[in-house]
């Protein structure tokens, strides 16, 4: 029992990130505010009017004005600085060092996506883990794969290198906080690039190209992309789902977002910086169907422990 | 208009914030993710406050959407990166070592997920069984023997221990 008792110690001597109370009081005003709202909605006006009344109340221009559009919600950079607490994430990690070249072919003769460099190494602590694609788009090729390429290849490298600095910034912290070089040899830092196929037919190709980092969750980069094979172009949502493609999107996001809502999921209200609408930039894969799937990026319009969010779109 | 605790219900969360954190990081493991969770549970909370009956309840009601918040975002996030599957039940007995370096904290995370925080609930936060029964919403009698089989593996002597 005694040594139920030291472990119980150390858990409550867990690091605390400084940033928690701020989040907390956060979201206790948000959701008054909210509260107000609805509490207005449905006794019409006077009875919620005097309901909250002094330092609760708070006006909507000023819920508004701040317009902070759920930066408040994203306090991620800094946390893992102040963390000190050991954890050890179960993972293999094989030790060699691989650098090859592999070609697979995906789609027909035409058009493909492969593979262009597949790579293991090691800076420093960190394990670096990349499977980087390039597209081959066959004759027609305006010159659309060379582009393609060239981003892909300006992403990917851009996320390594910056996810090596952060783990390098990481290290330091946890140092400088009184860790142990023996206590950070156990974790074991990871950073990952690869890609996933959404969807291909002869017609279209569509994929995605991911970078994450082991220790957060808070700088993965997602980047898709969606080849009109034909004309040898980038698909737009127009021209998946027509001239009208915003009334339409729109309207399925939103009865999808009160689906959600009805099943007890917190999204942000457009005050807070929730869904207002897309616009013509924002992202989206075909899903095997050839639906296009509206996906918001984390924090955009739910709370972070939402993750992204996915809207599928029927035609 | 059907009774609303939503003052004693922001009340208990800012009382207690240190603790939802604690838990949440020990099922996600990295503060950023741990902080995510308890923001969701925070804002379902208070947004469903109605949902409360009586405020005796209020602490199993709020451990349960925070447990139910972990367990979603571990199932939506499961990168190939973080999760490793669990040892099944059986198969953790641990070795006792010399005298210190045997970290319960540690070998605790070698234990299925849900027996982990039967533990936490019962021995750092100090829930009875009862109501540990009410947050995962399992029979008292499966939250008993997930807790004995847990502390079996973590050959921790069980005399003196109030279940």
């Amino acid at each position: 029992m005694k040594r139920m008792e030291e472990s119980r110690k150390m858990y409550e001597n867990m690091v605390i990130p400084e940033e928690l109370e701020g989040m907390v009081e956060e979201c206790i005003r948000q959701a008054r505010t909210k509260r107000a709202e609805s509490l207005k909605e449905e006794t019409g006006g006077e009875k919620a009017e005097g309901i909250e009344t002094g330092e609760k109340r708070i006006g909507k221009s000023q819920a508004a004005g701040r317009n902070t559009t759920g930066k408040i919600f994203r306090w991620a950079a800094g946390i893992a600085a102040a963390f000190l607490v050991v954890t050890t994430v179960g993972l293999n990690t094989s030790e060699a060092f691989a650098m090859e070249v592999q070609k697979l072919p995906v789609i027909g003769d035409l058009a493909k996506i492969l593979t262009i460099r597949s790579y293991e190494r090691t800076e420093g602590d960190t394990h670096i883990t990349a499977e980087i694609p390039g597209v081959e788009l066959g004759e027609s090729d305006n010159g659309l794969s060379k582009e393609v390429n060239a981003q892909i290849e300006k992403m990917t490298s851009l996320y390594e290198e910056e996810a090596i600095q952060r783990a390098e910034e990481y290290k330091e912290a946890f140092l400088a906080t009184g860790g142990t070089e023996e206590e950070w040899a156990e974790h074991d830092i990871q950073i990952k690039v690869w890609y996933e196929i959404k969807c291909q037919t002869e017609n279209t190709l569509s994929f995605v190209v991911k970078g994450t980092e082991s220790w957060t969750s808070a700088y993965a980069e997602t980047r898709y992309y969606n080849l009109d094979l034909k004309s040898n172009s980038f698909l737009s949502l127009e021209d998946v789902l027509g001239t009208d493609y915003k009334s339409v999107a729109d309207g399925q996001i939103q009865a999808q977002i009160e689906e959600y809502t009805k099943a007890g999921e917190t999204f942000f209200t457009p005050e807070e910086g929730g869904f207002t609408g897309i616009t013509g930039d924002t992202s989206f894969y075909l899903n095997e169907k050839g639906n296009p799937v509206i996906v918001f990026e984390k924090y955009a319009i739910a709370p972070g422990a939402m993750g992204e969010v996915e809207f599928e779109i029927t035609r | 208009m059907k009774q609303d605790y939503f003052e004693e219900i922001a009340e208990y969360i800012l009382e207690n914030q240190k603790r939802f954190y604690r838990i949440a990081y020990s099922n996600v493991g990295n503060p950023q993710d741990a902080m995510d969770v308890v923001q969701g549970a925070i804002l379902k909370a208070l947004e469903h406050s109605r949902d409360l009956r009586d405020t005796g309840a209020l602490k199993t009601w709020f451990y349960r959407i925070l447990m139910n918040e972990s367990v979603n975002f571990l199932k939506k996030n499961r990168r190939e990166l973080l999760v490793e599957e669990p040892l099944e039940e059986s198969a953790a007995v641990f070795e006792p070592e010399d005298g210190e370096s045997e970290d319960i904290g540690e070998k605790l995370k070698c234990l299925p997920t849900e027996t982990q925080n039967i533990i936490r609930l019962r021995f750092y936060e100090e829930l009875s069984l009862q109501e540990i029964a009410e947050v995962t919403g399992r029979k008292l009698s499966t939250v008993k023997a997930k807790l004995y089989r847990g502390l079996r593996a973590l050959r921790v002597e069980m005399e003196g221990i109030a279940l």
